[in-house]
């Protein structure tokens, strides 16, 4: 897949995640690149989707609405398509709007990313590779995120509750 | 990853009550070895040890000065960007795991 010009992770930015899966790889692009499909899977339960906007070009705008298991309605600013390869690579930020317009980083929209999906066909399925890039790890953590306002204390409670729970 | 692994000490650092109970208490503020002993019923040994498993993930610092050793909590910084990455992880991880039984649900429709 070296013609795709794939992105070398940052290890210290980057999450890097490589899945297998016994399904053709058009379907795995359908699912990836169709709003009625994602709006089924793409937000982490318990949130659910609210609603998608893709539009497949680049300069297209990418927005995920997404609702919380309380109801409340969680709108990030449109992001804008990148990089689009049929069925073998989708790139977008949320650091530009659609048509690439710069968007500033405000409390709204805490954390900039942006993500490559790339696949490819593998022993009679699909391997694709999701790569979640950061600007920069420590500014993102001065906000909050999905409603959940975490300073030092917050973080600690969190990582004494897992240790508890775990 | 190097995020991951340590991530992995600092839980296991967080894995004991008296541990925990320090770094609170160093959230407060910086303290001395006999300062923190105060505060448990345990042998100084003993609490040596954990200061030192804290030390070596990274969570906590001692300097001495004289023949005190004081403890301070590091830049917290550390600690909420891994948490943070750690968030992102497991934000990604689900939303792959739905994905990729939405494939499978797909993949029957289409069947």
């Amino acid at each position: 897949m070296s013609d795709l010009n794939l992105h070398v992770p940052d290890e210290s930015l980057d999450l890097v995640l490589e899945r297998t899966v016994d399904v053709p790889r058009a379907l795995v692009w359908r699912a990836w690149t169709t709003p009625e499909l994602m709006e089924r899977w793409f937000t982490p339960a318990p949130w659910k989707t609210n609603s998608v906007q893709l539009e497949l070009r680049p300069g297209g705008v990418f927005q995920v609405t997404m609702e919380s298991p309380e109801g409340d309605v969680m709108e990030h600013e449109a992001g804008c398509i990148l990089e689009v390869v049929p069925e073998r690579k989708l790139v977008w930020t949320a650091g530009l709007g659609p048509g690439y317009r710069p968007l500033n980083r405000t409390p709204e929209t805490p954390f900039v990313f942006s993500a490559e999906i790339s696949m490819e066909d593998f022993e009679g399925g699909t391997k694709y590779r999701a790569v979640a890039m950061h600007s920069d790890v420590e500014g993102c953590t001065l906000h909050g995120e999905m409603g959940f306002h975490h300073g030092w204390g917050a973080a600690f409670d969190q990582l004494v509750a897992l240790v508890k729970g775990g | 990853m190097t995020n991951q692994l340590g991530l992995d000490r600092v839980f296991h650092a967080l894995a004991h009550e008296v541990r925990r109970t320090i770094v609170e208490q160093l959230g407060n503020g910086d303290r001395s070895v006999s300062q923190l002993a105060e505060l448990f019923d345990i042998a100084l040994p003993t609490l040596l040890k954990h200061l030192e498993v804290l030390e070596e993930s990274g969570l906590v610092q001692s300097e001495k000065i004289g023949r005190v050793r004081n403890f301070r909590l590091r830049a917290k910084s550390m600690l909420e960007a891994e948490h943070w990455m750690e968030l992102r992880r497991k934000e990604w991880t689900t939303r792959l795991d739905q994905l990729d039984e939405f494939l499978m649900e797909l993949k029957k429709e289409n069947e």
